[in-house]
């Protein structure tokens, strides 16, 4: 359950002037269910680019463990699963058609990828929306055929950009339901997220990322202890406040972090049924 | 998964795509296979209605006629005859004015005819010669009214069969025949029969001089909109970075990408062929003769082709792929075609009789001189060798410089 997966180490990613991510090092590893949260802005959709290989790091490195060795991402991309924020599905195609265009790529062969894709359209409640064209779907449909898509081919690690986003309750608790699943097949996620609530709910562990840099990294709890307080959104609003006061400029963050809150502030209790 | 079977699971689903947009489909596809018909069939056809439309109309004349002169009735009954309706009155002509620098005729000849009371004003006095007859005439005439227009046509016509009569009259009069006076050197035979080429040969002549341009323009043109839509389109409506996060190969994606393009590009100009071809053989049959063009030709004008398409798809993709959105693409493309279209014109009128060897290495001039060289059958091996070479190279200049932009990391940013 410890052995590494995945080792991002003293990373930076600059564009032009502007500093995305400053020195980050993070361990991930096989089997966990890592959570990203942060305010808009705070360099997670950077990192999560970085760790499939789309962007190249300024300074520091990104290596996937392979039986023990360590090998640059772009080596072992075919491993990966990604919802990225934007889902990137073809209107002209059939949401299976879609699918199987990426399975094809990772070499996969069209009988067992429809089979993998059936399954888990079926715990999606989407199988009837496979073979019409995508265009026309909601956010909903969209994000649903994306997670598919991104597991179809049977990864090892699946990062997931805001899953959720845009879902109505029923369905993020589907979504939410599958990606628990997967961590409980032993399957490995980062799951990229602005609400606490739902990290909180899903994911065995908790990166915190603000203005581009790692604020806190642990469980839920060890958040809370790390911060003395009692719940996240405290914790949150700890970790991250006092640059937002250092910098008189960035009331954005103060605002997100408090926005944050808002929604994890009712819900004490994860998806599993423990309360924190 | 080999190289090669990504590169094609790309292409077919990007030509899977392409097909399923019928509108695409229909400018891609439908219209090269139709430009020719519609250009050698339909257009004279619609251009001889519309004569023909025009001619079944009446036109209003005044006949406007020298006091002393006597009218000439054969003239009348010519124009009778043409559906000119006459009105004669006389007048009294200056004979020191020109006919046309009759003021009073000129302003009352223009009010009729701007008030459509007539179509044209006929000046007619008798002049000074040793005809039989002897006539000085002016047409008044507006030349942007259609049936104005057509009145002086039928005129002038009436006119020039009338003039025929009177100098056959004066002719046989003064016992002369008309070959005697205008024809005293002629051809002996039929003109045609003596020109050493066939009329396949003409034909490939006459093809040669405007068909490299249309290949060439269509070729450029039509590969515009699918590589925005397969570039930039997909960057902006983000699924590319989805694409990217495969363990496809960049280059591959680009090769993949490009295949379909070409594809689609090259499919486009052959339906094109093929209704040249349908135009030439089966609508225009008899009208136009099929051009005579040797298998190595036909092979060197198609393989030319082939090579232009993969430069210019390459360029135009790589261009598309700076591009931050679709917009910029589009606005950076369309006067980039005239950079292809510029060259492609000014090479129908670039004289082949020694030709400079330079002009088969200049971009896009290369291309449409040996399109007509193959077309004409007048290859020389140096001059193939130059513009197949430099072809080749300019291919690979493009599909490595596209190559580039598909590494570039900013590829999955988009301004919108």
């Amino acid at each position: 359950m410890n052995s590494p997966l995945l080792i991002v180490d003293g990373v930076s990613k600059n564009f032009g002037d502007i500093a995305a991510l400053s020195d980050v090092s993070i361990q991930l590893n096989k089997g966990e269910i890592v959570g990203l949260v942060g305010g808009n802005g705070a360099g997670k959709t950077t990192l999560l680019r970085l760790l499939c290989g789309v962007y190249r790091p300024t300074n520091g490195s990104v290596r996937f463990v392979d039986d023990g060795e360590n090998k640059p991402v772009d080596e072992v991309r075919g491993r990966l699963g990604v919802v990225p924020e934007s889902t990137g599905l073809y209107s002209r195609l059939t949401a299976w058609e879609n699918i199987r265009y990426h399975t094809r790529i990772h070499g996969r062969d069209d009988e067992k990828s429809w089979n993998r894709t059936h399954r888990f359209a079926k715990s999606l409640d989407i199988v009837d929306e496979l073979h019409r064209p995508t265009r026309g779907f909601s956010r909903g449909m969209r994000q649903k055929i994306a997670l598919i898509r991104a597991i179809a081919h049977g990864p090892d690690l699946l990062l997931l950009d805001e899953p959720t986003a845009g879902l109505d309750v029923t369905s993020a608790r589907k979504v939410r339901d599958l990606v628990r699943q997967l961590g409980d097949d032993g399957g490995t996620v980062i799951y990229s997220t602005h609400m606490l609530s739902e990290a909180q709910r899903i994911c065995d562990r908790i990166i915190i990322l603000h203005n581009g840099t790692v604020r806190a990294d642990g469980s839920p709890n060890e958040l809370l202890q790390m911060t003395s307080t009692i719940d996240l959104e405290d914790a949150y609003v700890s970790l991250t406040s006092d640059v937002a006061r250092s910098n008189p400029i960035d009331k954005e963050s103060t605002v997100s972090s408090i926005l944050l809150g808002i929604f994890s502030r009712k819900n004490r209790t994860n998806d599993r049924g423990e309360d924190e | 998964m080999n190289r090669p079977q990504v590169v094609w699971t790309v292409t077919t689903k990007e030509l899977l795509d392409f097909v399923r947009d019928w509108r695409t489909l229909a400018a891609m596809l439908l219209v090269p296979l139709i430009l020719f018909p519609i250009i050698f069939v339909a257009v004279p056809m619609f251009l001889q209605g519309e004569a023909e439309e025009l001619g079944e109309y009446s036109v209003s004349v005044h006949l406007v006629i020298d006091q002393d002169a006597d009218m000439p009735n054969e003239l009348l009954d010519l124009l009778n005859s043409s559906s000119v309706i006459v009105e004669s009155v006389e007048a009294n002509f200056d004979r020191n004015i020109s006919l046309s620098n009759h003021s009073t005729f000129r302003e009352d000849a223009s009010l009729s005819i701007r008030n459509g009371v007539l179509d044209a004003v006929l000046l007619l006095r008798t002049g000074s010669g040793n005809a039989t007859e002897n006539w000085e005439y002016v047409i008044f005439s507006d030349s942007t009214d259609e049936l104005s227009r057509e009145a002086r046509t039928r005129l002038l016509n009436q006119i020039d069969i009338w003039e025929d009569e009177i100098i056959d009259t004066t002719l046989s009069q003064n016992q002369l025949q008309r070959d005697d006076v205008y024809d005293p050197v002629t051809w002996d035979g039929t003109v045609g029969d003596a020109d050493i080429a066939t009329t396949g040969e003409q034909a490939a002549f006459t093809f040669a001089l405007f068909v490299p341009f249309i290949i060439s323009l269509w070729t450029a043109t039509s590969a515009v909109q699918p590589s925005i839509d397969l570039t930039a389109g997909e960057r902006e409506r983000g699924t590319l970075e989805a694409l990217l996060t495969t363990p496809i190969a960049r280059s591959d994606l680009m090769w993949g990408k490009w295949l379909a393009v070409a594809i689609i590009a090259s499919a486009s100009v052959l339906l094109q062929l093929v209704g040249l071809f349908v135009a030439i053989r089966f609508l225009a049959a008899g009208i136009l003769t099929p051009p005579t063009v040797s298998i190595v030709g036909w092979i060197l004008f198609v393989v030319t082709i082939l090579l232009f398409a993969i430069f210019v798809v390459a360029v135009e993709m790589a261009m598309a792929m700076r591009a931050r959105s679709v917009k910029e693409a589009g606005s950076t493309l369309g006067p980039m075609v005239i950079l292809f279209i510029g060259p492609a014109l000014f090479a129908q009128f670039v004289n082949m009789e020694n030709i400079e060897a330079w002009w088969f290495i200049a971009p896009i001039f290369n291309i449409c001189l040996g399109m007509r060289a193959s077309l004409l059958g007048d290859v020389s091996y140096i001059h193939a060798i130059l513009w197949m070479g430099s072809s080749l190279l300019y291919a690979l200049v493009a599909t490595g410089w596209a190559s580039r932009q598909f590494n570039r990391e900013d590829l999955v940013e988009s301004i919108s």
